[in-house]
């Protein structure tokens, strides 16, 4: 339903969006999970006919975003990240308006518009201002207002972005119901909860490039059942990497040295909490000092940390 | 184009919940014409014109003309000035004076004689006032002279046999008492022979009162401040994210630019045909003005929102489309013919105000509601302005294209 290939997308000399490709079908949730800046919303600009990509091609129900526009847009729903809704027309007007720019006429817009209502329950607000509405249930319209012509793919970009938990479950509720009722979702968040809950598959993307690519478990299963143990404080760099290597061949040998920061080291390792006073006494023997320790069960958030050597969320 | 409908009942219905700006757009024109219209109605201004005299003859009676014309009250509104058939010729044609008034050699002889004789009297055709009331004069002149030479002919043939020149303050003086005298008694006696052949007639009733000609400037200044303040509306459009959403949809940019411009079309009438019809009640003007003169307002006030709308797609920011543009609104304004009228301001600005977009609209508005008859403005310049709509909503489709929706 959705296929991207080898899309990129410069500023200049600056590549927002790096060769990407990924595909999804119908019915699926295919997530984009990346820090800020990495470069989501370009993707999903470039395929929605926002921005001209510098190279590469999306197909949107088989018709290619560039040369077949019309079509592909007609196949596409679009709920931008920021919203985008007429603050002085009430929430009824804003989804017939938009209902009529993709074509709907008469009963078939009153019933759709009427459906749509019902679906992001904002039935009973119908005829208020969005202006009066809070952030949570403008992003339920804005939400609508993407979905209101029924269609068969449709890109999201992060759509729960400062909405509180009640309004972003009902969010997940209505990904969840149009990809049951066939529809393919095209998913960006930094927030790994949200990928590990919606997407069947996702690509992680940092700096306009994807890193990893698979379904949740095959992602999971890259990490193994190991945990992420990150160490501040003060360390001699190449002390601290042989004394965490000797560590590694003296026994524990899923233990794995990641990164090194400035004033923090990251290392992977099964039962973690464990090894605890072996890892400190190591880094006391190479010079170092730990003033602070995290401790973290593995998840995607973790992944992406071992992949980047960063936190998703800053 | 049942998008464009759509789109047109959109703005309209946002539109009417911002009433507060359209009032201001109607109560500034307002206050500003109320205050003009007030002063001209008062002791205020008089309009002071030069009428161009060639005296070829140089009689007794071609300096009783000449005299008349800067005699009493009339001569706080027109210095007489002599000269040559080349300078008057080029300086009326420049549009530099009011009138210019040629008294052929052997005029007064004919006169004496009852001989057939013709004046020729060249006027502004851009002023109305000035040359109006130098016509009128100079007929009352003919046929005050008329009257005196059927009723005094032998005393004037006596007074002529003074001299070549007589005291100039003796025939002034005596130009005014004759003037008043045989006005009274014109009528019903037989009309003149000699004849005042009119050049270059004025092209609105030479009637109209100077305070009705603000009015058109006033209509097109509320005309504009809309105008100008709807087209700001992209932006607004842009900044809530709407118009990145059109993109998403699959070829409705011309539907929306043209649904944007009916409704401006919409509202822009609304508020200059309030101000028309409030123009024409004070001033006493014939409603049947209206329906023409309200289309012509209609139909340039699209061609005025969809080029000003260009004007603020073409910055880079919200702030310094709003900034800028209303800067460049006022220097349009008072070349227009907005703060003065077109006929009082002086002849290169006046060039200038007809040549801007804003007067050209004005002045031809101001021959619609001026004129004797109804729907006066020429076909050429209603192609003009129709031509300029269409030209500008294209425009304003392109500029959304190449980035002003997406970004
Ligand atoms: N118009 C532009 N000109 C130059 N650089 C741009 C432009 N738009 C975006 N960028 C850069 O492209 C990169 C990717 O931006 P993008 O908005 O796609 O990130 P994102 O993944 O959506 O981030 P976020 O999670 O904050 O929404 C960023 O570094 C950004 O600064
Ligand atoms: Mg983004």
């Amino acid at each position: 339903m959705l296929k991207v290939e080898e899309l990129s997308k410069n500023y200049g000399d600056f590549v927002a969006v790096d060769r990407i490709s990924f595909s999804a079908g119908k019915g699926v949730v295919f997530g984009l999970l990346g820090p800020n800046g990495a470069g989501k919303s370009t993707a999903i600009n470039c395929i929605s006919g926002l921005l001209q990509p510098t190279s590469g091609r999306a197909f949107v129900a088989g018709h290619d975003t560039v040369a077949e526009s019309k079509a592909a847009r007609q196949k596409l729903g679009v709920v931008p990240q920021e919203l985008a809704l007429y603050e002085d027309l009430s929430a009824v007007e804003n989804l017939r308006y938009w209902g009529k720019a993709y074509g709907l006429r008469g009963d078939a817009l009153d019933a759709r518009v009427a459906e749509v209502l019902e679906h992001i329950g904002l039935a009973d607000r119908a005829k208020d201002l969005p202006k009066e509405f809070s952030g949570g249930m403008k992003r339920r319209l804005n939400f609508g207002c993407g979905v209101v012509h029924k269609p068969p793919v449709i890109l999201l970009d992060e759509p729960t972005v400062g909405v509180d938990p009640q309004s972003r479950a009902r969010l997940f509720d209505l990904v969840e119901a149009e990809r049951d009722a066939g529809a393919c979702i095209l998913y960006t968040t930094h927030y790994m909860e949200e990928a590990e809950r919606l997407c069947d598959s996702l690509a992680i993307i940092d700096h306009g490039k994807i890193i990893a690519q698979g379904t949740v478990d095959e992602l999971r299963a890259k990490l193994g059942a190991r945990d992420v143990l990150q160490l501040s404080g003060s360390f001699p760099p190449d002390a601290t990497r042989h004394a965490m290597e000797a560590l590694s061949n003296n026994g524990n040998h899923d233990l794995e040295f990641v990164s090194q920061e400035q004033q923090s080291i990251t290392l992977t390792l099964s039962n973690a909490s464990q090894h605890l006073p072996a890892i400190f006494e190591a880094v006391s023997v190479a010079g170092g000092n730990v003033s602070e320790t995290s401790l973290r069960s593995p998840n995607l958030e973790t992944l992406f940390l071992l992949l980047t050597g960063k936190e998703l969320r800053e | 184009m049942s998008f464009a409908l759509s789109s047109f009942k959109k703005d309209i219905a946002r539109w009417r919940q911002d009433l507060m700006s359209t009032l201001i757009w109607v109560a500034i024109p307002l206050l500003i014409g109320g205050l003009i219209t007030a002063l001209m109605s008062g002791q205020g201004a008089k309009p002071h014109g030069t009428m161009l005299l060639l005296d070829q003859d140089e009689s007794l009676f071609s300096e009783l003309i000449a005299g008349a014309y800067s005699a009493g009250e009339l001569g706080e509104l027109i210095s007489v000035e002599k000269t040559n058939i080349e300078d008057g010729t080029a300086r009326i044609n420049a549009g530099e004076a009011s009138g210019f008034l040629i008294i052929p050699k052997g005029f007064g002889d004919a006169f004496l004689n009852s001989e057939p004789v013709t004046l020729t009297l060249k006027t502004n055709p851009a002023q109305t006032i000035l040359p109006g009331i130098i016509t009128e004069v100079t007929e009352i002149l003919l046929d005050a002279g008329f009257y005196l030479h059927q009723l005094f002919g032998s005393e004037i043939q006596a007074i002529k046999n003074f001299g070549e020149h007589p005291d100039d303050a003796l025939v002034a003086a005596m130009a005014v008492t004759l003037q008043n005298k045989f006005e009274a008694v014109a009528p019903q006696l037989f009309p003149p022979i000699i004849e005042l052949s009119i050049v270059e007639p004025p092209e609105s009733d030479p009637g109209t009162p100077l305070a009705v000609l603000f009015l058109p400037g006033i209509i097109v200044m509320a005309v504009m401040f809309s105008a100008n303040g709807l087209a700001n509306d992209y932006w607004r459009e842009r900044e809530q994210g709407t118009l990145r959403r059109l993109v998403y949809a699959p070829g409705q940019l011309s539907g929306f630019v043209i649904g944007k411009a009916l409704a401006a079309a919409a509202t822009i009438s609304f508020i200059g045909g309030l101000t028309l019809a409030l123009g024409l009640l004070y001033h006493g003007i014939s409603w049947v003005k209206l329906p023409s003169s309200l289309l012509w307002i209609a139909v340039s006030g699209i061609a005025l929102f969809a080029w000003l709308s260009l004007l603020q797609m073409s910055f880079s920011s919200r702030r310094s489309a709003n900034v800028i543009s209303s800067m460049l609104l006022f220097p349009l304004l008072m070349a227009g013919g907005s703060f003065f009228p077109l006929a009082v301001l002086p002849g290169w600005i006046a060039v200038v105000g007809r040549a801007a977009p804003n007067g050209f609209v004005t002045d031809r508005l101001t021959a619609e509601i001026t004129a004797v008859g109804t729907w006066v403005i020429p076909p050429s310049s209603w192609s003009i302005v129709i031509i300029a709509a269409a030209a500008g909503l294209l425009a304003c489709a392109l500029r959304l294209r190449s980035g002003f929706a997406s970004a």
